[in-house]
């Protein structure tokens, strides 16, 4: 049969977020692919030219809606890391909660949105539901639902209110329960492992020379988080385990991809309860922040979509001279060829859902 | 590998000058533009760094500054017993009139919108790239913005 191009987006329920997938296709298989970006391209970098240290705050927030915190933690570590600040120990504490809350609430979004992609919208209304306790836990300390400006340079903005800890106790003891019901929903629904089962495979090796990270690349097996293997914060002092999948039936594609969130769900919680458990009293303000950076500094964080990275160069003025973002989503959207090819038209949402894509952070 | 010994084997290395490990965990180091290809594939194959993190241009005024960031995920490179990734900074100056550099994308599959990015918006051309074209900024968009001789149409204000 002739092959021929078809261009699924912008507007399309596939897409979530504006890009555009070019799938070259022979009848139903696809043959060839080619990601098309740039639709919300705001010049995040060169905005961030134009304004002071501690004014950038609030532009990594705006680089991906589904997990802000994590992004402007990335940026205020760059930051630091240059200004050579020290943060209180309580900050630290207090960071590791929000970055853990900011990933539940993250991974729920992305599970929200890709069951209606496979056809189940009650699944949506699930996720969402539990997403939004969540985002209840995220607004008491920041004051917002979206958009938090929560973490400051030398810290966080206010410490923690009375009460935080026991309204997280109890929404996460409800939430546990959920999630034992959605596996009985989920992971045993025979049609929602058809569709997701042996579809989207890569392995390991091509995950890394792509550059696909975080939870994608744990579901083919490689045992790599940041939050262990470049540890910042608190994490070293936690007890926690990496969430990977290993070999066998069900290894590389988009089941295990889901598996791997949902795992990495219950060890955010688990990483929450130690905190508690462990936090001592004090500030979560340094007292005196530099104005001014000379030099240049980069930091990597485990965002909830993979490997964030920040780069920073300054020239002694309060400015930075230039910025770099590296999106986890970027790489992992340009390999879409890889992991499309042989499969057919059907299982496009299913595959390009399951690797969790947000178009805010890639385009910049 | 330790990384005291990967510091001291790439340092040997030819038009590899100023390293030095900025962390416990990075090496950062130049390398001379016409030997980078090699320097590139040896460090992919040799010492096993199979990520390619990020591209970074920089227009330093009147040179450009390329940082190459490359991780080691299975970490045939070590920081003593910790769970520590190695992570290599490499640093190539391009002069302004000649901004060209061979493309890695044939190594690490990553880079290539990577590239493709440094292209778009600060016109560095990489040789032997596949597919060097625009990539956030739409087709036909003249200049690349984050160079600091760009001029903008629209009046900014002062913050």
């Amino acid at each position: 049969m002739a092959e021929m191009w078809i261009s699924m987006g912008p507007q399309h329920p596939m897409t979530h977020g504006l890009w555009t997938l070019k799938v070259k296709v022979d009848g139903e298989t696809i043959t060839d692919a080619d990601p098309e970006l740039g639709y919300l391209h705001r010049s995040v970098e060169k905005m961030g030219e134009r304004r002071k240290y501690f004014m950038n705050t609030t532009l990594p927030d705006r680089l991906c809606y589904a997990s802000s915190t994590t992004w402007t933690h990335c940026y205020v570590l760059t930051v630091e890391e240059l200004m050579n600040v020290e943060i209180p120990e309580r900050a630290k504490y207090v960071r590791t909660i929000m970055l853990e809350l900011q990933r539940l609430a993250s991974h729920l979004m992305w599970a929200g949105s890709y069951m209606p992609d496979l056809g189940h919208i009650t699944g949506a209304l699930y996720f969402w539901r539990d997403r939004e306790l969540f985002l209840n836990l995220l607004e008491v300390p920041s004051g917002s639902r979206l958009l938090y400006n929560y973490i400051r340079i030398g810290g966080v903005k206010r410490d923690l209110p009375d009460g935080f800890v026991e309204k997280a106790e109890r929404v996460m003891k409800l939430f546990e329960q959920r999630l034992d019901e959605y596996s009985d929903l989920f992971e045993n629904s025979k049609i929602f492992r058809m569709r997701t089962e042996d579809v989207g495979k890569f392995t390991a090796a091509q995950a890394q020379n792509l550059g696909i990270t975080g939870p994608n690349m744990r579901g083919c097996g490689t045992k790599f988080d940041l939050r262990r293997n470049d540890p910042y914060e608190i994490y070293e002092e936690i007890d926690w385990d990496i969430q990977t999948r290993e070999a066998g039936p069900g290894y590389g594609d988009c089941f295990s991809r889901y598996m791997v969130r949902i795992d990495e769900m219950k060890e955010s919680m688990r990483i929450i309860r130690d905190c508690f458990k462990k936090m001592p009293k004090g500030p979560t303000l340094a007292s005196t922040i530099p104005v001014r950076a000379q030099g240049e500094a980069f930091r990597r964080t485990e965002d909830s979509r993979g490997e964030a990275l920040m780069y920073i160069v300054g020239d002694g003025t309060d400015r930075p001279y230039r910025w770099k973002i590296k999106s986890p989503m970027f790489t992992t959207i340009s390999a879409a060829p890889h992991y499309l090819k042989g499969y057919k038209v059907a299982d496009i949402p299913a595959i390009m859902g399951s690797v969790d894509i947000c178009i805010g952070e890639t385009d910049k | 590998m330790e990384i005291k010994e990967l510091m001291q084997e790439l340092s040997a290395f030819k038009g590899v000058s100023n390293a030095s490990m900025i962390r416990d965990n990075v090496v950062k180091l130049d390398i001379d533009k016409n030997s980078s290809k090699e320097f590139f594939t040896k460090l992919r194959d040799d010492f096993g760094f199979e990520h390619c993190s990020l591209i970074t241009a920089i227009d330093n005024q009147p040179e450009f500054e390329l940082v190459y960031h490359f991780t080691s995920i299975n970490k045939s490179v070590t920081v003593g017993s910790t769970d520590m990734s190695v992570m290599t900074e490499v640093h190539v100056f391009l002069e302004r009139d000649t901004p060209t550099i061979e493309s890695i994308s044939d190594l690490w599959g990553g880079a290539n919108w990577h590239e493709r990015e440094a292209f778009d918006l600060m016109g560095i051309y990489f040789v032997g790239h596949p597919d060097l074209r625009r990539v956030l900024l739409p087709e036909g968009f003249a200049g690349h913005p984050l160079r600091k001789d760009y001029v903008y149409e629209i009046h900014e204000e002062e913050w």
